[in-house]
């Protein structure tokens, strides 16, 4: 049924030392084998090998498996890669698949390979249903927050560029007894310039920028002193954040790039939330709540010293306050002052103590997970990956589009190719169908008998 | 009439019916057709013209398929014109100005003519149900007729107001009553009823125009054809259309008739098409436009009514005379008969199977103007696929339409029953996802071989079709085989640079700037059926576009070709939200690939949905076992 395509993940969370699996499957798999590794490994046995780039130099060395169809997992032709260069380097590889003409697995997919091949036994049927669910709601929810920000500013920007310039090639094929010839203006070629340009910076920035420098950020939130700038020095090893029994010593957003494994992240500590104080506090909790409100997770800092009587009433308290769209954890601090005998929390903790380092492998195993290097799920680094090669598709299309015109002043071969432009983008901010477009033509020019 | 029983019924006599009727009687159905009219058989209700971009890929590939609308426009055509001449020939497309009365007598002998087919003049008023079949018609006049299978086709006629200003009546089409006694009947029936909308221009009296300072325009030379069989020797004597422009007068002319606009008052609540608004709607619409185009059609050889194409609309005939007045050349004119909108019933076409069978009724099949499109092709399109499952299902044979990759036919009716319209549909190419693939060319090579095995192709065309597949492939075999050297002056000098390389003529033929015609003189080839060079030029110079688009189309068959049960209950699998579940329920797609094209089915819905088929189809043959 899939005999058609080929696709590629990463397969395992990313273990201590940052050694991941990808995994693929398809088609497609000797072919790539022969493109990533220069050969293809013997069957089930592990093959110790360079990964190599489009040039052909190495990015990352490790272990190439390849299981033949229909023995193994997904029933079809599987190449496993186990790298050990982080997630940067393995998000390399997975990038280098998909030029050798894979597509990036859709969340569950190789699980629902796996059963629609008879892989999996159909009493799972509902758990592997589960599963596509789960992570596909999760793999939304890590799109969304993707796709924040200035980043989605400029993918809207780019699509809407994207759509008037259709508009224009798509009049002109489908009304070209209108009284103007649209692939005579100027404004189609310069338009598509302009698209080809916006298009390659903003994967540029994404690429170096938001993606692989500043990681996924994560915030540290909760009232004064309940400890947040210690858990901040605690994971950066060292003292950015000045700790003081003063309450409201946090008084600006504190932000520090840290690697969980390899995994990069952001750390930011901010001012304790209160209402009043002085114009700078206040001020400093107003940079607080913006911070939260572009997480990718927010992890809630209670002092349980302070709480020893409303634990239940303060955690919840909390949880009104600070914005929920992003995904959280309580983390209940101070753990050496004092611990409840029992907690009955209705949502996820970790007990911590900032001080004596009590918990704190828990929470960075926590938050690990939480932000989506575990099996299935899909964290916000995946999410922006997969918007990458969507952007990368549409540039492609564009390029292509571009010399087709030029070349034989061919409109319809431009519209095509800026249909599947359409396409890669709509990955990212929803579908755009025929007759979305149509409407367009229809309310920017006067069309018809 | 002592005959009562037949294999299909046909109700409607317009684009749609007469194809459909004359599609099962090819197929060796005993067929009738019910039509109100005999002398409005064929008839087009507005403009005088059949195709233009989008429609003529309809038109041709009806054409492929035997139906008859290309030939008679071929028959009646007084002017022919290739659109997007200059682009590439993915989208370029036929339009023919016909003679009206040209036309209806191509369509009426080709039903005379017919084998296997009776039309009687009756005006149907009620259908013969059996619990969930249907089983007949009774018309007007109390007569009843039986048939397995009945097809409606009655186009704009259901509940049928026409307005024009503040006055509105009864009427299916200037002139024609409304079938009112039917459209009560199917409203008590399950189908889901909506309103909608379009209009036409006045026509005028070519007599009282002035020519002199409006630009002509003649059709082209050589005159394209739209019928595969046709050389364009059938075609009567040719005539030129002509082009006047609206100004500042008229628009202030209609601006001083708002008041009285059955549209901008609220007297009209049928949806209107966008593609195709009524001057007063574009007048309204683009304040910046200080004039827009009409084109001139001329309605007949043998009259000198004309159509304005341009100017539809509902205002008051004194508003329409104003406004006709201020155009160039209009000066003078008279109008002959007035401009007008109507309002009719359509019903919800996602209640259609792919067959264009109803849901509701085993049996009877909708088609045309009924489904909510406007366009004479896109009727007679539908009205050929009604009229195949028809004759397919009286032989108990399974359902056939072409697919997206296929058609447009697949195109329309894919649109049609998945994702519904809110408007008139019409056809545009940018519809078609292939539309690199689905040419006005190549229609026969896509529809011909099908149509053939389906009983619908005759000998005659069927060997016309070999012979011209043979020759392309002749063709291209000699042209690969022919090879040219570097410092062949004869092809240097052509392609003005020096070969590189030894090529052979197909991969010189690859080069934009390359055409047939001239690389097959070069070479001393004969070039004697210019149909079998295009198709060699045209699969060269896409070669890449089209093979790209053939492996997008064979993944999405090998993925999507899957079918769904009709009785599947969506409640009962897992995972779905229950907005999509609720969708599903309500287009009840008939494949994979159909749900996934539903809006809001995700490809994780999709998945959901395999798994569960898997599952249930895995237990349905345990318990069967
Ligand atoms: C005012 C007007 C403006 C239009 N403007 C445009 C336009 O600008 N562009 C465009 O592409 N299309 C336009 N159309 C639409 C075009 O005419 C239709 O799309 C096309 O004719 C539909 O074909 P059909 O076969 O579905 O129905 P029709 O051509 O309407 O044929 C219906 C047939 O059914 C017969 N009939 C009706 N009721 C009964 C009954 N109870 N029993 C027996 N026979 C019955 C009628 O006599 C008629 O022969 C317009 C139509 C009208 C009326
Ligand atoms: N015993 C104990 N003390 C802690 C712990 N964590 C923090 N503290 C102390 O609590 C006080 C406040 O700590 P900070 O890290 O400054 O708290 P904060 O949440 O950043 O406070 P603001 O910046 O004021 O919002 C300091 O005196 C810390 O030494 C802990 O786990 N155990
Ligand atoms: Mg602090």
């Amino acid at each position: 049924m899939y005999e058609k395509d080929t696709i590629v993940a990463l397969a395992t969370p990313l273990g201590k030392g940052g050694i991941g699996v990808v995994r693929v499957s398809g088609p497609l798999v000797t072919d790539i084998a022969n493109g990533m590794i220069g050969g293809i490994p013997e069957e089930r046995i592990a093959t110790f090998t360079s990964f190599l780039d489009a040039g052909g130099s190495p990015v990352d060395q490790g272990l190439a498996l390849l299981f033949k169809s229909p023995r193994s997992f997904t029933g079809e032709d599987v190449l496993e890669i186990q790298g050990h260069g982080g997630p940067v380097v393995m998000n390399l590889i997975v990038e280098r698949v998909v030029e050798l003409g894979a597509r990036l697995a859709r969340p569950g997919e190789f699980s629902e390979r796996a059963f629609l091949n008879d892989k999996i036994d159909l009493s799972q049927a509902e758990a592997i249903a589960d599963l596509i669910d789960s992570a596909s709601n999760q793999a939304a929810m890590s799109a969304m927050r993707s796709l924040r920000g200035e980043f989605s500013r400029k993918v809207y920007h780019i699509t809407e560029s994207l759509v008037q310039l259709r508009t224009y090639v798509e009049a002109a094929i489908d009304f070209p007894e209108e009284e103007i010839d649209f692939l005579e203006d100027p404004r189609v070629n310069s338009g598509l310039d302009a698209l080809i340009e916006k298009i390659s910076d903003l994967k540029n920035e994404a690429t170096q920028g938001a993606l692989l420098r500043e990681g996924v950020s994560i915030v540290l939130a909760g009232r004064p002193n309940a400890g947040k700038s210690s858990l901040m020095n605690r994971f950066t090893g060292t003292d950015t954040s000045i700790v003081t029994e003063i309450a409201g010593t946090t008084r600006d957003v504190i932000d520090e790039h840290v690697h969980l494994d390899g995994v990069p992240i952001r750390l930011i500590d901010t001012a304790g939330l209160r209402e009043g104080g002085d114009p700078i506090e206040i001020e400093g909790v107003r940079r607080a709540v913006k911070e939260i409100d572009q997480a990718d997770f927010v992890l809630i800092v209670v002092d349980l010293g302070a709480h020893r009587e409303d634990l239940n009433s303060h955690v919840e308290q909390l949880m009104y306050e600070i914005p929920n769209n992003a995904p959280y954890l309580v983390v209940l601090n101070k753990s050496d002052i004092w611990q409840p005998t029992t907690v009955d929390l209705s949502c996820e903790y970790v007990l911590t103590s900032a001080v004596t380092g009590v918990g704190i492998d828990v929470l960075k195993g926590r938050l690990k997970e939480g932000i989506g290097y575990t099996v299935g799920g899909e964290g916000t680094f995946i999410a922006r990956s997969r918007h990458l090669d969507a952007l990368q598709r549409g540039l492609e299309a564009l390029s292509k589009g571009k010399t087709a015109f030029a070349d034989s002043r061919a409109g319809e071969l431009l519209a095509e190719e800026l249909r599947r432009c359409q396409l890669a983008l709509g990955e990212i901010t929803g579908e755009f169908t025929s007759d979305d477009l149509l409407g367009r033509i229809f309310s920017s020019f006067c069309i018809g008998k | 009439m002592t005959e009562k029983h037949f294999e299909v019924i046909v109700v409607g006599g317009g684009h749609a019916g007469t194809e459909a009727a004359l599609a099962s009687s090819r197929m060796g159905c005993r067929t009738l057709l019910l039509t109100q009219n005999i002398e409005t058989l064929g008839q087009m209700s507005c403009n005088p013209a059949i195709g233009g971009i989008g429609k003529s890929h309809l038109v041709k590939e009806i054409d492929a398929l035997g139906g008859i609308m290309a030939r008679a426009a071929d028959e009646a055509g007084i002017h022919f014109r290739t659109l997007n001449a200059r682009k590439g020939p993915a989208v370029r497309a036929t339009r023919a100005q016909a003679d009206r009365a040209l036309y209806k007598t191509a369509i009426r002998n080709a039903l005379e003519e017919q084998p296997n087919l009776l039309i009687f003049q009756q005006s149907v008023d009620d259908l013969l149900v059996a619990g969930d079949r249907i089983e007949g018609v009774t018309t007007q006049m109390g007569l009843s007729f039986y048939a397995p299978t009945v097809v409606l086709t009655v186009g704009t006629f259901l509940g049928g107001v026409i307005h024009v200003g503040m006055e509105k009546r009864e009427g299916g089409r200037a002139g024609d009553a409304p079938s009112n006694r039917l459209a009560a009947r199917l409203r008590e029936l399950p189908f889901q009823v909506g309103r909608l909308k379009t209009g036409t221009p006045p026509r005028i009296d070519g007599k009282t125009i002035d020519y002199s300072e409006l630009e002509s325009q003649p059709g082209d030379e050589p005159r394209p054809a739209m019928s595969y069989l046709s050389t364009g020797e059938e075609h009567p004597r040719q005539v030129a259309c002509h082009i006047t422009h609206t100004n500042e007068k008229t628009h202030d002319a209609i601006r001083a008739g708002l008041d009285r606009s059955p549209l901008f008052t609220g007297e009209i609540d049928g949806v209107g098409p966008r593609y195709c608004p009524s001057i007063e709607d574009k007048v309204v619409r683009f304040t910046d436009r200080s004039s827009h185009q009409i084109f001139i059609e001329p309605e007949g050889l043998n009259t000198r009514e004309v159509y304005p194409n341009g100017i539809s609309t509902s205002l008051p005939y004194d508003v329409q005379l104003d406004l006709v007045q201020s155009i160039k050349g209009f000066e003078q004119a008279h109008i002959t008969r007035p401009g007008y909108a109507i309002e009719y019933d359509y019903f919800e076409p996602r209640d259609l199977r792919t067959s264009l069978e109803t849901r509701y009724l085993a049996g009877l099949y909708f088609a045309g103007q009924i489904n909510g499109t406007t366009g004479y092709e896109e009727a007679a399109a539908q009205g050929l696929v009604a009229g195949i499952n028809a004759a397919l299902s009286v032989k108990e044979e399974g359902l056939w339409c072409p697919d997206r990759s296929q058609a447009y036919i697949g195109v329309l009716i894919d649109d049609l029953i998945t994702l519904g319209t809110k408007e008139p549909y019409r056809m545009f190419t940018s519809r078609a996802e292939y539309r690199l693939v689905l040419r006005q060319d190549n229609a026969d090579r896509r529809l011909t071989a099908i149509g053939r095995k389906l009983g619908l192709i005759d000998n005659d065309r069927w060997r016309m079709f070999s012979e011209k597949e043979a020759g392309i492939g002749a063709l291209s075999k000699e042209m690969a085989s022919r090879w040219v050297q570097p410092g062949d002056a004869k092809f240097e000098n052509h392609l003005g640079k020096p070969l590189s390389r030894e090529y052979n003529l197909l991969d010189l033929l690859k080069r934009p700037e390359v055409e047939v015609e001239s690389l097959l003189s070069l070479a001393g080839l004969p070039d004697n059926n210019a149909g079998v060079s295009e198709q060699v030029e045209i699969d060269c110079k896409y070669a890449g576009y089209i093979s790209r688009q053939q492996q997008e189309i064979d993944r999405v068959r090998s993925q999507h070709g899957l079918g769904i049960p009709k009785d599947i209950d969506y409640s009962g699998v897992a995972g779905l939200s229950n907005e999509v579940s609720q969708k599903l329920h309500e287009v009840r797609p008939e494949t994979i690939g159909q749900a996934a094209r539903i809006s809001g089915v995700t490809p994780a819905a999709v998945s959901l949905l395999l798994i569960y088929l898997k599952k249930h189809k895995a237990s349905a043959a345990l318990k069967s076992a």
